[in-house]
């Protein structure tokens, strides 16, 4: 589908249906991201789809969704990669027209796919790619190795900088700092297990973004306006609360998220998307109190999507997830629709130049400066008593924030915390 | 008539600056003394040039200040990753046809051995000199001896022109002052705490700073290898803060306050609280996570100093034991860990007698070392040339092909 006829959909769109005529479609590709697709609680929107790809036909067979799509069989006969993205990149590309066909008339894609792997860090780029020219808004999350795993990490970062060239916004989900989630206690797998639920709350919140109606409400229209260009690094955080002050601690639980405290997280963004979600009982006070906190927090740029929704069965609880990312091409004008991928790939001579040189110059940049040219709106507003001070974006872009080079070490960089690298969890 | 003589440690946390009356008798008197936070360094290394000069500048004054005179000349000290350090040997067959050893082949070999060039774009920051072999035997001063041939070595850092450049702008900045000679800031510091026995018997000292952590392995009281590892301090307030969750700030206080290298049975339960008044946004953690964030990271700091010495710490060639020095050796617990790991008896570096002890704390290891090393004599042995008095900026100068300003 071209983006010209995307527009009529929308405009379509009437208040007394529940679900506008978006099409979204969850697709997994290669082992992690099959698994998180499996691992995914739907909330049975309708509209979303599921799609797993994957080479190694036995590992979609055992998947549980919709609709399954097997490739490479030429290459693989039906087995993994091997861990050789390359292959999974040519297998991919020669069979692109059959991906293209499950992509038409899709409007947000949620690629999941594991980088470290072969299927996930060849195909994922492809994918990204072929979605974003059927001009589709793409989320990707993508799990990436542990930094012991030497090669397939740095195989997993060149992946990740391909697939930031497509995406509108790529979450990377190091396996390093998912052991740092859930409890005291948790094990490996549990960790795993609750940063998949993290993963799938924060897809399903986009979604109801998208499909219900709510008490305050965005359309997709105003997503693809906040996230229509490139994004360089992101943000994703999920926070929940439960009881009389559930919307406070839900805040508080966002702003501790492993996931918000990485080393290649972003501190800041200028497009920033809060959804929240509370039962009958939210106030409208708290809300926009919470809004104006979490804006100044991630020091938010002018594209804002905010979305607020009850949920009867959520009682007293309030859920809340933010997901932001920085612009690679700041200052350039603002397009309302995104660049589609043929125009992406026609300037990617030029495009890699600055993609590389804009990320170099932003660890380079003294952390906030950056923000303060791209984030005209950031005012300073008056925090009052309850807003938590300890998070100045200039102290949290990490201590080597502005180190003019990565400190590698036998191929890990010792700039990053030894707890995370070395997979000792701290329960705080 | 006696001589006012200064040291400069640009370090990562602080600029040092260190003034030094030496009497005509030999002996050194501090006469002035100050520390200035320093922003404008990561790692051991310059990255904000105007910051870092105004520290050391304001320094440089204070010490004066409180000296009341000025000083043209200094020691300063070099750290960072980029410095490099190899073994350059040279050799000389004795000219003379008593076969006496004189000076001048010693001079020969010394030539020799220094003529290799340090790589494009690089300097050489300081040539330590290893022991002098006399037909394969080790003397103290051969000048005299019978032989036919001596071996004579250098531990030779270099470093990347560019961050060596910097370092001496900062100086060169400040009035009409002088850098005499750079002095690697291991040896600075390990000339300070390690006394000329502990460098006999062999002994590792570690300066464990801010930015990076330098250390000097000693074997015959010579200097073996030295290194920097770009991981010090900081590193434990960047990993506290991202572990915990909290400010910069806060993770460096309570780091300061509470940090611990190995947990207590003792501290089994208890909670701290990150700012201490309890108001909204204060929060209390287990001091698990603290000892454990600092735990991990102080371990991985030793295992890749063990990999770096690997086959060097020798039982019989380190009979000194390893001594920690820096600001972060404060922190308890350290010295427990690098004995497990290095597997050596280790401990905390204490001052000779006769240091203020206002100045006798490990972070001014450094700063007092620059002035020790810098008065003693460390050239070859026999009667002096006094070609030393070139200032250092001129030598790296003629070195660079700058040209030199006259």
């Amino acid at each position: 589908m071209s983006q010209e006829n995307l527009f009529p959909q929308e405009t379509n769109f009437s208040p007394e249906n529940e679900i506008p005529g978006i099409r979204a479609k969850i697709i997994g590709v290669g082992g992690a991201g099959l698994s998180l697709v499996d691992g995914l609680r739907f909330d049975n929107f309708q509209s979303v789809e599921h799609l797993a790809v994957d080479v190694d036909s036995r590992a979609l067979a055992d998947c549980i969704a919709g609709e399954k799509l097997a490739f490479g069989r030429r290459h693989t006969r039906g087995m993994g990669t091997g861990g050789e993205h390359t292959l999974a990149r040519k297998a991919l590309e020669e069979e692109k027209d059959i991906i293209r066909k499950k992509l038409e008339g899709v409007d947000l894609v949620f690629l999941l796919a594991g980088l470290g792997g072969g299927t996930g860090g060849g195909a994922a780029p492809v994918i990204a790619r072929l979605a974003r020219d059927a001009g589709a808004l793409v989320f990707a999350f993508t799990p990436l190795p542990f930094s012991w795993e030497k090669s397939r990490h740095s195989m997993a970062e060149e992946c990740l900088a391909d697939l930031r060239k497509f995406a509108n916004a790529v979450i990377p989900l190091p396996n390093d700092s998912l052991l740092q989630m859930g409890g005291a206690d948790a094990t490996a797998l549990e960790c795993f297990a609750e940063a998949g639920r993290n993963v799938s709350k924060g897809i399903s919140a986009i979604c109801s973004l998208v499909f219900r109606r709510g008490m305050i409400d965005v359309d997709f229209v105003h997503l693809r306006k906040a996230f229509n260009r490139r994004a360089g690094r992101t943000l994703f955080g999920y926070g929940e609360g439960d009881g009389k002050d559930a919307i406070r601690q839900a805040v508080r639980e966002l702003l501790l998220c492993p996931m918000l405290h990485l080393p290649d997280v972003s501190k800041a963004a200028d497009a920033l998307l809060i959804l929240i979600t509370g039962g009958t009982g939210m106030g409208m006070a708290d809300l926009q109190q919470v809004s104006t906190e979490i804006r100044q927090e991630f020091k938010a740029g002018e594209h804002i999507v905010f979305g607020a929704h009850v949920d009867e069965n959520m009682g007293e609880r309030v859920q809340i997830t933010v997901l932001g990312a920085t612009d690679l091409e700041a200052g350039a004008p603002t397009a309302d629709v995104a660049p589609s991928a043929k125009e992406v790939i026609a300037s990617l001579p030029k495009s890699k130049v600055a993609h590389s040189s804009k990320l170099k110059k932003e660890k380079l940049a003294k952390p906030g400066k950056k923000v303060s040219i791209n984030a005209p709106t950031n005012k300073k507003v008056a925090l009052d008593q309850n807003t938590f001070d300890f998070m100045e974006a200039e102290n949290q872009r990490g201590i080597f924030g502005d180190s003019p080079c990565r400190n590698i070490y036998a191929g890990e960089d010792l700039d990053v915390p030894a707890y995370l690298r070395r997979g000792v969890k701290i329960a705080i | 008539m006696s001589k006012i003589i200064g040291a400069v440690e640009i370090g990562t946390s602080k600029a040092k600056a260190l003034i030094g009356e030496v009497a005509e008798n030999g002996s050194l008197n501090v006469v002035g003394m100050a520390t200035r936070p320093n922003e404008g360094m990561r790692k051991g290394e310059i990255v904000n040039f105007r910051k870092a000069a105004a520290a050391v500048h304001s320094a440089l004054e204070d010490a004066e200040k409180m000296s009341g005179t000025t000083v043209d000349e200094v020691y300063l000290a070099q750290t960072g990753s980029h410095l490099i350090g190899h073994e350059l040997c040279g050799s000389a067959s004795i000219a003379s046809s008593d076969s006496r050893v004189e000076v001048s082949d010693l001079q020969r070999a010394a030539q020799e051995a220094k003529r290799k060039e340090p790589d494009e774009g690089r300097t050489y920051v300081h040539h330590v000199r290893r022991p002098i072999l006399l037909d394969g035997r080790v003397v103290q001063d051969p000048v005299g001896m019978f032989g036919s041939k001596v071996d004579l070595g250098y531990w030779s850092i270099d470093g990347e022109n560019h961050a060596i450049e910097l370092a001496l702008h900062v100086i060169s900045n400040y009035s009409n002052i002088e850098v005499k000679d750079l002095i690697l800031s291991s040896i600075a510091s390990s000339t300070m705490m390690a006394g000329p026995d502990l460098r006999r018997a062999g002994t590792l000292v570690i300066d464990m700073g801010a930015g990076v952590t330098d250390f000097a392995l000693y074997r015959q009281g010579f200097v073996a290898r030295t290194g920097v590892i770009p991981v010090g301090g900081d590193h434990v307030t960047g990993d506290l803060s991202m572990g915990l969750r909290i400010l910069e700030p806060y993770a460096e206080k309570l780091k300061i306050e509470h940090g611990k290298a190995v947990s207590d049975p003792m501290d089994e339960g208890e909670d701290l609280w990150i700012i201490g008044n309890k108001t909204i946004g204060d929060r209390s953690i287990p001091r698990k996570a603290i000892t454990d964030v600092i735990h991990v990271r102080i371990a991985e700091l030793f295992e890749i100093l063990s990999k770096e010495l690997d086959g060097l710490l020798d039982p019989d060639e380190l009979k000194g034991g390893i001594l920690l020095t820096g600001g972060a050796s404060l922190l308890p617990g350290v010295e427990q860990i690098a004995s497990k790991i290095l597997g050596f008896t280790t401990r905390r570096a204490s001052f000779p007698s006769g240091i203020d002890s206002e100045l006798a704390k490990p972070e001014n290891a450094t700063v007092l070392g620059l002035l020790h090393y810098g008065l003693e004599d460390h050239g070859l042995p026999g009667p002096k040339k006094e070609d030393a008095e070139k200032g250092f900026i001129k030598k790296f100068r003629t070195m660079v092909g700058l040209g030199s300003e006259s």
